[in-house]
């Protein structure tokens, strides 16, 4: 391949995560009794829509509002429309109205803060604005933008620490698409452990709950891709620890023991958390024994992984220890060095020695299947695609997009997680013996 | 239709030019339009008896203040006729610290083209007095979009307006491999400080390294500035004068050269600064 179309192939990248704007809508629609007004043009209220569908809001309860920028805001500034669009949403039966900003206001450098500020005696409601363009990043950094701004202008601290708390910081980040079960298994964990949650950052969070968030004592993020600028400020601002940090989220036997037995620890629940660990497993390997899975078949067989790191880091144990595959490749959406350091750690200490891709790409994922050529890939419905002409005969959609399993949540964390992965891989198993063409590539 | 744009530094004297350039052409029989396409919708005063015209985007804006939309705006509402017959129009935009300019030049532009002012009004030459001091690509916008044909740089013998000048050529070079065919750098006007000596010297070499020409030198005299001042044309308040003279040269000059390059501008800041020593230090 000659160098000027090996550099046009690479600048092909088809990305997994949408922008800034999408993942500030998605934590600001976290919280209930608000609503969210876009700053921006009639399309980026596609995007609203979107983290709208991922945080499961309600039409009934959730209003959206857009300014629906055009040209004379653009060339004049936006700032009297939205002035405006405050007013007339004056008598909204809210606590909050989130006021996110898209590109064109933030390029042409709308004030959305003076305009909240002069807003607000007007209003019954908080008037927050989130700077969120699409051209700060991934939906990764909106999110953590989103939380950010929330943190610093709601939460109140009267130096009072509610002894065994917990602010969960559970950004929709992962592509889990069933990450509010594995969020109520979580709270469940620490029900069981005695650990009150203060707040949930954000899903149905009441605003009084993130004014309290500095009186926990401690912080749990569920996400290895957005959320720990959020957990570093609480440290640094209100001496609030971090725990689990650095450790893999408690998806397969082995996360899932070492997690919960670090949260016994540190809430001195140790004795809960070895119970809850010996009767889950106890429960796997009985289940599995009753219903004896055709997972069993994959022995060693070479696998990819596709996802994010919320998700991907986690699988790469459960695929090697669980379902005894060997990773060939691990490809992950996010490329921050948190992310590298957790999964170059989990490598060196299961012995793999994989392709890693941070980052990736449609593009970068496909090329990667292609040097790697794996018999089964844990991924979405765009890894099927991907897939097409490289011999995978099994794709297991795990992450979003997905076509399977949209509409009841089903944990991937815990050991009802590990069955519910289980049954994704024997499902793909069955499924692909019905076709004659993909049964003899799964033979052969 | 020739289409002729002044860019330059702000502050430089390019609407200056461009108006005396416009009454000259005017008196020479041609049809004009001079299209100022700055926010601050000064560039017509010089034609328009020292008052300020109403601008495109004021007059769009009110429109859309009372339901109309962009299709409710007529010719009529944003071309104005001077008394010497010159059509004159203001892009206008935003007011100081909001929105953004460069969008606003080109939705002005955009306005004028949907509504074919150019053959309504039967242009010979469209003069587009471009904003000096806009960075973004709002100031690139009369070049990209095809508006600007054959483009006049306007400096004076001051060091920073020949560095802006330079500037202006690389986006000129830049921009000339994408827009309309035809599109290049036709020439540098100065627009004396009153060191001539000095921009007699430096000016033309710096045209010659640009490789484009010299066309014309505008003194910096008591007679223009009590035109401005006066808000008329060299041409129309003292037709008698040198001055008005340099307009008419210039503006025949302007007819006569349908050669454009493009340039090739100076790069490397130190050996722009090395030409400009040389020439100070002949002095």
């Amino acid at each position: 391949m000659d160098q000027s179309k090996q550099s046009r192939d690479d600048k092909c990248n088809d990305p997994y995560l949408r922008c800034a704007f999408n993942g500030a809508a998605q934590t600001a629609l976290g919280v209930s009794r608000s609503a969210l007004l876009a700053h921006s043009p009639q399309g980026c209220e596609y995007l609203v829509n979107n983290a709208f569908a991922w945080q499961e809001c309600d039409y009934m309860e959730t209003m959206t509002l857009c300014t629906k920028l055009c040209v004379d805001e653009i060339v004049h500034g936006g700032e009297d429309l939205l002035m405006r669009t405050i007013r007339e949403a004056k008598d909204l039966k809210i606590d909050a109205l989130f006021v996110l900003s898209a590109c064109g206001p933030e390029i042409v450098g709308d004030d959305i803060v003076a305009v909240c500020e002069d807003m607000q005696p007007e209003v019954d409601f908080k008037l927050i604005p989130i700077q969120s363009p699409g051209f700060k990043g991934s939906q990764y950094d909106g999110i953590d933008i989103a939380l950010d701004t929330m943190i610093k202008r709601l939460a109140n601290d009267d130096g009072e620490k509610i002894p065994n708390s917990v602010c969960l910081i559970a950004p929709h980040a992962n592509a889990n698409p069933t990450w509010m079960a594995d969020l109520e298994w979580v709270k469940q964990v620490l029900s069981e452990m005695g650990v009150k949650v203060v707040a949930t950052l954000s899903h149905k969070t009441p605003l009084s709950d993130i004014e309290n968030v500095p009186s926990a004592e401690a912080s749990l993020i569920l996400s290895h891709d957005a959320g720990q600028r959020a957990a570093d400020y609480l440290s640094a601002k209100y001496g609030i620890e971090q725990v689990c940090k650095g450790m893999p989220l408690p998806i397969g036997m082995t996360n899932t023991q070492r997690w919960l037995n670090a949260l016994g620890e540190r809430f001195d629940a140790q004795k809960k958390a070895e119970k809850m660990v010996e009767e889950g497993e106890r429960m796997v390997t009985a289940t599995c024994r009753r219903k004896w899975p055709m997972a069993r078949f994959f022995y060693r067989t070479p696998a990819a992984i596709v996802a994010d790191a919320t998700v991907g880091i986690p699988l790469v144990r459960f695929v090697t220890e669980e379902m005894e595959m060997t990773p060939e490749l691990v490809a992950l959406y996010s490329s921050r060095s948190s992310v590298r350091d957790m999964l170059e750690g989990e490598l060196k200490e299961l012995g793999l020695k994989p392709n890693v891709v941070y980052g990736t790409d449609v593009y970068k994922t496909r090329r990667g299947l292609m040097d790697v050529r794996p018999k089964i890939v844990f991924g979405s419905t765009i890894e099927r695609h991907a897939s097409e002409g490289l011999g995978v005969p099994y794709t297991v959609e795990v992450v979003r997009p997905m076509r399977q399993f949209r509409l009841i949540n089903r944990a991937y964390f815990g050991y009802t997680g590990i069955l519910n992965l289980f049954e994704c891989v024997q499902n793909e198993w069955v499924l692909r013996w019905r076709s004659k063409d993909k049964r003899y590539e799964a033979k052969w | 239709m020739r289409q002729i744009a002044i860019y330059g530094e702000g502050g430089i004297g390019k609407s200056t030019i461009a108006s005396n350039l416009s009454a000259a052409l005017n008196e020479m029989g041609y049809t004009v339009m001079q299209v100022g396409c700055d926010p601050k919708r000064d560039s017509t005063r010089n034609l328009a008896g020292g008052r300020l015209i109403p601008a495109v985007l004021e007059t769009y804006r009110d429109q859309l203040r009372v339901g109309k939309d962009e299709y409710a705006i007529s010719l009529d509402s944003i071309v104005f006729k001077s008394p010497g017959g010159i059509y004159c129009v203001e892009a206008g935009g935003p007011e100081p610290g909001i929105g953004c300019a460069g969008r606003g030049v080109l939705t002005a532009l955009q306005i004028l083209k949907d509504l074919k002012a150019f053959e309504t009004y039967k242009i010979d030459v469209a003069i587009y007095d471009v904003l000096g001091d806009v960075v973004c690509g709002g100031f690139a916008m009369p070049i990209r979009e095809g508006f600007a044909k054959e483009i006049y740089l306007v400096c004076s013998g001051g060091f920073m307006s020949i560095y802006a000048a330079n500037n202006i050529a690389r986006a000129v070079q830049r921009l000339s491999r994408r827009a309309e065919a035809g599109t290049g750098l036709a020439g540098i006007i100065c627009n004396s400080n009153g060191d001539e000596t000095l921009e007699h010297s430096v000016i033309p070499e710096f045209a010659r390294r640009l490789g484009s020409e010299f066309v014309q030198f505008v003194p910096r005299t008591p007679v223009i500035q009590a035109c401005e001042f006066e808000g008329r044309a060299v041409v129309e308040h003292s037709p008698n004068s040198k001055e008005a003279g340099i307009f008419r040269d210039l503006a025949k000059q302007i007819m006569e050269n349908k050669k454009t390059v493009v340039p090739t501008p100076i790069n490397d800041l130190t050996e722009l600064e090395q030409m400009y020593r040389q020439h100070l230090n002949k002095k």
